[in-house]
C-alpha cells in the first residue's frame, strides 16, 4: 500500500469496475500520499460516494461513513456518554459506598463512551476510510466541529482529554453545493470536481457496471443522455440513472431504442413531474439528434 | 553535478513560490502550507511528466469549482508570462553586459517576475477599484443596474431575505441539537419512570413564523424597477414559508404558485405572459380593492406584514385607494411602502394616489438602492406603535 504510483491507482480504481479520468486518479493519489483529506464535489449521481467504497475495498480495510443532515452535532458524529449506563452503574455502586473520586473516574472511562463514526475512525486498529457524505447538509457549526479532525486528527473530550488518532484515517468528504463550504474547511483538503462524464467516459462505465447490455444499446443510451442533460431539467439525471435505465433495458433483451421504449421508461430516468414533460414534449428532436429515427413522427 | 541538483531545485521552489503569488493574485487563498503541500507532492509524482504535473498542483491548489476550473488557463497564463518576462529582462541585461552567468539569468528571471506580479502600480489600482464594486452597488439605483451588477445583486438579495425572515422567537421548542437543556420536560418526562433522570430534553428557539404580503407594481411608470421588484420578490418567496404574492397594474394577479415552483427566468416569462397589461396603466386604488375582498379575509390578520411596491402614480379614484387602504392597515401587522421615487431629493408624496394611502402606511421607505432596501427590511420586524388612525 505504502509505495502506490500513479498508474497503480489508476489500476485499482479500474479493478473496483470504477472508470476514472486523470484528475480523479491524481487526487486520489495525491490524498493518499499526503494523507491529507479529499473534498468531492459535484452533481447528484456523478460517483462521488463510490469513491470512497471503491478506496476501502482497493486497500482491503473498513469504510466508516457519517451520512450528515441537518442537525448533526458533534454527539452524533464524535462521541457521546452512555447517559443511562452511568446512572445504572452508579446505582449499583451506590449500596456498597465506593470512594466517590474513584467512581467519577470510571464512570467517565472507556467503558461508557460511546463512539460515533469520527471518533470510531481514529481510534479503528485499521486505516480506514472515513466517508463523510454530503458534508453540506450539515450545519456550518458542525464543519467546525471537524477541523479538529481533518488537520490534526485528533479529537478532544474535556472528561477525558485529547484521543491522538493510531492510523491516519483516509477521509473523503461530498458535497453537491447545497451550502458554500467555509474557507476553513476548504483550505484542509484537497479538491476534486466531478462533472457529468463525456460520451466515451459514460459508455465506458455502462460497459462495465452493465455488461449484459447490447453494444448498440450502450451506445445509444449514452448519446441520449447527453442530448438529454442539454435540456434544462429540473433535476439533470446522473450517471446512477444512466446505469439504470441501461440495466432496466437491458435486463427486457432490448437491442435498439425507439420511441415508444423511451416514452415508457422515462421514469427509469427522470423523477421529475414536469421534467417528464418536458422531455416527450422534445423527445422527437432529442431522438433525431441521438441517431435513432423514430418510425411515426 | 551535484550543484546542479541543488541549482534545480532551488529554481523549481522559487518558481513554486512564484505560481502561487499568481494565482493569490488570482483570489485563491493559498498559504505557505499549500505551497509546501505542493512541492511535497512533486517529490511523491513517479515521472516528471508536465501534464501531472499540473493535474497535481490542481488537485492542492484549487479549492472550489470555481478556480478548479479556471486553474488550467491560469496554469497557461503563468508560463507565459514566466518566459515572456524571462526574455526581456535576459535580453536588456545581455546588451549591458555581455558574459551573464546562469545564476544571474536566473536571478534577473525573479526579480522581474517580482515587478511584474507586486510592484505594478496601475494593477494595483485596478485591484482597489473592483474591491469597491460592491460598495458601489449598493448606492447605484436599481434602475441603472447591469446584467452583471443584477445577478451580484440577486445573490446579496438572497442572502438579505433569508435573514430577514429566519429571525428567532423568544418561544422554545423541543430540539435535536444537545445545546440546551429543557428542565421542565426533562423532569417532567422521567417522573414516569421513577423520577431518577434518564433521559434528556432540549430545547432552541422557534424561529419567528411572520406572514408576508407582497403587493407589486408592474405598471409603465415602474417598468425601470418592475423587474428588479420581481427579482426581489423571487427572493423572498424562496426564503419565507407564507408569503403570498401579487402583482398589479390595471388588474390584479396572485403569483405565488408561478414563483414558488419554477427558475427565475421560467417564472418572470410566464408571469409577463399571464398579466395582459404588463406595462400599461395603473389604477392602484381598485387593484387594492379587490385584494381585500377576494384575499383580504383569508390573508390578512394580525400576523401579517404587507409590503408595498409602487410609485403611487394612480389613475383611479382617491377614495376607493383610501378605504382599501384603510382595511389593509386594520387588518394587519404592519403595511411598508416601497417607493423607489422616493429616492429622490425633491420627493413629496404629491401624487395623489400616494397622498390618500400616506395615512395607512407604517413606513413609506425609497427602496431605489440597496442600501435603502435593507434599511426598509429591517424595519419590517418592528412593531407598530401608533394606534390605527380615525
Amino acid at each position: 500500500m505504502k509505495s502506490q504510483e500513479l498508474s497503480q491507482i489508476r489500476n485499482m480504481l479500474q479493478e473496483q469496475g470504477y472508470i476514472s479520468d486523470g484528475s480523479i486518479a491524481m487526487s486520489i493519489f495525491l490524498a493518499m500520499r499526503l494523507e491529507k483529506p479529499l473534498l468531492i464535489e459535484g452533481p447528484a449521481g456523478v460517483g462521488k460516494t463510490e469513491i470512497a467504497k471503491v478506496m476501502a475495498k482497493a486497500l482491503k480495510t473498513d469504510l466508516i461513513r457519517l451520512q450528515c443532515y441537518e442537525g448533526l452535532d458533534s454527539t452524533h458524529a464524535l462521541y457521546e456518554w452512555n447517559y443511562q449506563h452511568q446512572l445504572l452503574y452508579l446505582k449499583m455502586q451506590e449500596e456498597k459506598g465506593k470512594d466517590v473520586k474513584a467512581l467519577e473516574e470510571t464512570i467517565f472511562s472507556d467503558k461508557f463512551l460511546l463512539k460515533r463514526p469520527v471518533l470510531q475512525a481514529i481510534t479503528h486498529t485499521k486505516k480506514p476510510v472515513l466517508l463523510i457524505d454530503e458534508i453540506d447538509r450539515a450545519d456550518e457549526e458542525f464543519e467546525s466541529f471537524l477541523l479538529e479532525v481533518l488537520s490534526d486528527w485528533q479529537v478532544t473530550i474535556p472528561e477525558i482529554g485529547t484521543i491522538k488518532a493510531t492510523h491516519k484515517p483516509q477521509i473523503i468528504l461530498t458535497g453537491n453545493r447545497t451550502r458554500e463550504l467555509s474557507e476553513a474547511l476548504r483550505r484542509r483538503c484537497l479538491y476534486l470536481w466531478i462533472d457529468y462524464p463525456d460520451f466515451e467516459k459514460e459508455l465506458a462505465i455502462v460497459k462495465a457496471k452493465v455488461p449484459e447490455a447490447d453494444a448498440k444499446l450502450g451506445q445509444q443510451i449514452c448519446a441520449f443522455m447527453k442530448e438529454l442533460r442539454e435540456l434544462k431539467l429540473e433535476k439533470t439525471p446522473g450517471i446512477s440513472e444512466t446505469i439504470d435505465w441501461a440495466r432496466a433495458l437491458a435486463s427486457m433483451h432490448l437491442t435498439h431504442l425507439d420511441k415508444q421504449i423511451v416514452e415508457e421508461t422515462l421514469g427509469v430516468v427522470l423523477k421529475d413531474w414536469q421534467d417528464i414533460r418536458h422531455t416527450q414534449d422534445a423527445l422527437s428532436e432529442l431522438l433525431e439528434k441521438t441517431g435513432v429515427v423514430s418510425r411515426i413522427g | 553535478m551535484q550543484e546542479q541538483m541543488i541549482q534545480h531545485q532551488t529554481e523549481l521552489s522559487s518558481n513554486m513560490v512564484l505560481l502561487c503569488r499568481f494565482l493569490r493574485k488570482k483570489g485563491f487563498p493559498l498559504s505557505a502550507a499549500e505551497e509546501a503541500d505542493a512541492l511535497t507532492a512533486i517529490t511523491q509524482l513517479p515521472i516528471h511528466k508536465e501534464i501531472h504535473f499540473k493535474k497535481a498542483l490542481k488537485a492542492i491548489l484549487a479549492k472550489n469549482r470555481y478556480q478548479f476550473e479556471k486553474f488550467d488557463a491560469y496554469y497557461t497564463e503563468f508560463w507565459e508570462q514566466l518566459s515572456r518576462a524571462t526574455d526581456s529582462k535576459t535580453k536588456e541585461k545581455s546588451i549591458q553586459k555581455d558574459a551573464t552567468s546562469d545564476t544571474q539569468k536566473q536571478q534577473a528571471r525573479f526579480e522581474s517576475l517580482k515587478d511584474w506580479l507586486n510592484l505594478n502600480p496601475s494593477e494595483e489600482q485596478m485591484d482597489i477599484a473592483t474591491f469597491s464594486d460592491l460598495e458601489v452597488l449598493t448606492k447605484k439605483d436599481f434602475a441603472d443596474l447591469s446584467e452583471d451588477e443584477m445577478r451580484l445583486m440577486m445573490r446579496l438579495l438572497k442572502r438579505l431575505a433569508k435573514k430577514i425572515a429566519h429571525q428567532k422567537s423568544r418561544l422554545r421548542k423541543s430540539s435535536k441539537k444537545r445545546n440546551t437543556l429543557d428542565l421542565k420536560r426533562t423532569i417532567r418526562l422521567n417522573l414516569r419512570k421513577g423520577g431518577a433522570i434518564q433521559r434528556l430534553v432540549f430545547s432552541e428557539k422557534k424561529d419567528k413564523k411572520l406572514k408576508l404580503v407582497l403587493l407589486c407594481d408592474v405598471s409603465k411608470s415602474m417598468e425601470l424597477y418592475s423587474r428588479f421588484f420581481v427579482h426581489l420578490i423571487y427572493a423572498f418567496q424562496n426564503a419565507y414559508d407564507k408569503i403570498e404574492t401579487f402583482v398589479f397594474s390595471t388588474a390584479l394577479h396572485r403569483v405565488s404558485d408561478i414563483l414558488d415552483n419554477q427558475e427565475f427566468g421560467k417564472a418572470f416569462d410566464t408571469i409577463s405572459e399571464r398579466v395582459p397589461h404588463w406595462s400599461g396603466g395603473t389604477t392602484i386604488g381598485s387593484c387594492l380593492q379587490d385584494f381585500v375582498t377576494e384575499y383580504g379575509h383569508g390573508m390578512l390578520d394580525k400576523k401579517t406584514i404587507v409590503l408595498i411596491l409602487s410609485d403611487g402614480w394612480d389613475t383611479g379614484d382617491a377614495l376607493t385607494m383610501k378605504s382599501a387602504m384603510k382595511s389593509i392597515y386594520k387588518k394587519s401587522r404592519r403595511v411598508i411602502w416601497l417607493n423607489p421615487l422616493a429616492g429622490n431629493t425633491n420627493f413629496s408624496p404629491e401624487a395623489m394616489g400616494m397622498k390618500s394611502a400616506l395615512p395607512y402606511v407604517d413606513v413609506l421607505a425609497s427602496a431605489h438602492n440597496l442600501a435603502s432596501l435593507k434599511a426598509a427590511l429591517q424595519a419590517v420586524q418592528k412593531r407598530r406603535k401608533v394606534l390605527i388612525p380615525y
